[in-house]
């Protein structure tokens, strides 16, 4: 009783929570981004193990935001967090040319999972302060994004530890959200 | 005897998919199109202009008519993004290249990339749509000057149903029209096109 009353509160006020999972290889620079996105500030991170959880009030939707650990080991785990995810931020180091297609691999295992089927993808190609970044196109191209046809998906630039790119791929996030309310 | 029967019903229910490619410069107005379709089609209100962003990967729109399921994929019009296109062709059913009809300036440049669009052998026979968007402004090409414009390419459209149509997707005028025209080519090319089941 008290979850319905709540969600009907929660929809005469606008307020909607959406679950984002931030997901990517080691050192893509997720958890960078996850408190990019929460607190505007760049932390000193260490590898994650497990999973830095937070919620993030962006124009007026709540995004609760599960950036999960990316090293090769723990990532059979991302999968025990996919249900009921709305969409997933997809983190590449544009920098990191040959891991680019174990990048594309997980990427690819993880859409084919079906609690993820309806999930918008938005992709950072991250790190582009640095020299010898690959453009959006580029990274596009070395995941094989051409190739999916029932799922909506945005690349964008992003360089967390500058702030750039962030904040057009969410707004790109709340349209899609916005979108599928109606 | 089941095994009959709900092959029966499953023929009787599938629904007729078609895939169409919206295409076209950056700032042209494909997802405002799109955007429109959802709104005029579906009842719903659809995202303001406003609030658009250049697209920089896919956005997809459903709608049904009969009982055919449209689905548009509005791709992003940046040059460097024109690779990605290519990897949607195979599949597609028709084919909507928008033109802002203001942007005198880039119509070269629009020519050439819809004459490479139409000589790809992968969307060989493929309806084409040509919308001679942003009708609403005082300033815009008419639909007479932009035709004068690709005649000269229009030989290489080859055996294909294509058609040039005014709109304004700002304002809705038009985008029915396109659409129905749409549909009927759709159901035309199925031979050479056939949909998929659902």
């Amino acid at each position: 009783m008290g979850a319905i009353l709540s969600r009907v509160l929660g929809r005469l006020w606008g307020e909607k929570e959406v679950r984002i999972l931030i997901l990517g290889l080691d050192g893509a620079g997720k958890t960078t981004i996850l408190y990019r996105l929460q607190i505007g500030e760049v932390v000193t991170t260490i590898p994650t193990i497990g999973f830095n959880v937070e919620t993030v009030t962006y124009k007026n939707i709540k995004f609760q935001v599960w950036d999960l650990g990316g090293q090769t080991s723990i990532r059979p785990y991302w999968r025990c967090y996919y249900a009921n995810t709305d969409a997933v931020i997809y983190v590449v180091d544009s920098v990191d040319r040959d891991r680019m297609s174990t990048s594309k691999e997980e990427l690819h295992a993880m859409l084919d999972e079906e609690e993820l089927r309806d999930a918008a993808l938005l992709v950072f190609a991250n790190k582009q302060d640095m020299v010898g970044a690959m453009s959006a196109a580029e990274v596009s191209d070395a995941l094989g994004l051409g190739t999916l046809k029932n799922r909506q998906w945005s690349i964008y630039k992003t360089s967390a530890v500058k702030g750039d790119g962030l904040t057009e791929g969410l707004d790109w996030l709340v349209n899609i959200i916005k979108g599928n309310e109606q | 005897m089941y095994t009959l029967l709900s092959g029966l019903h499953e023929y009787l229910t599938r629904r007729e998919e078609f895939y169409v490619i919206i295409l076209g410069l950056d700032n042209a107005g494909k997802t405002t199109l799109l955007e429109r379709i959802k709104s005029i089609f579906l009842g719903v209100v659809g995202l303001s202009p406003d609030r658009i962003a250049p697209t920089v990967g896919l956005n997809i729109g459903k709608i049904d008519i009969n009982r055919a399921r449209l689905n548009f994929w509005d791709l992003g019009g940046q040059r460097d993004l024109h690779g990605i296109w290519e990897k949607y062709y195979s599949e597609c059913h028709a084919i909507v290249f928008v033109v802002d009809s203001t942007d005198k300036e880039r119509i070269e440049e629009c020519k050439e990339v819809f004459e490479k669009i139409i000589t790809n052998d992968e969307v060989e026979g493929v309806p084409i749509l040509m919308l001679a968007n942003k009708q609403d402004l005082p300033n815009s090409l008419k639909v007479e000057e932009i035709k004068e414009i690709f005649n000269k390419i229009a030989l290489k459209l080859g055996a294909r149903d294509s058609r040039v149509l005014p709109i304004s997707a700002l304002e809705g005028t038009g985008v029915r029209e396109a659409v129905d025209w749409l549909f009927v080519r759709l159901q035309r090319n199925k031979q050479n096109r056939p949909p998929t089941f659902k």
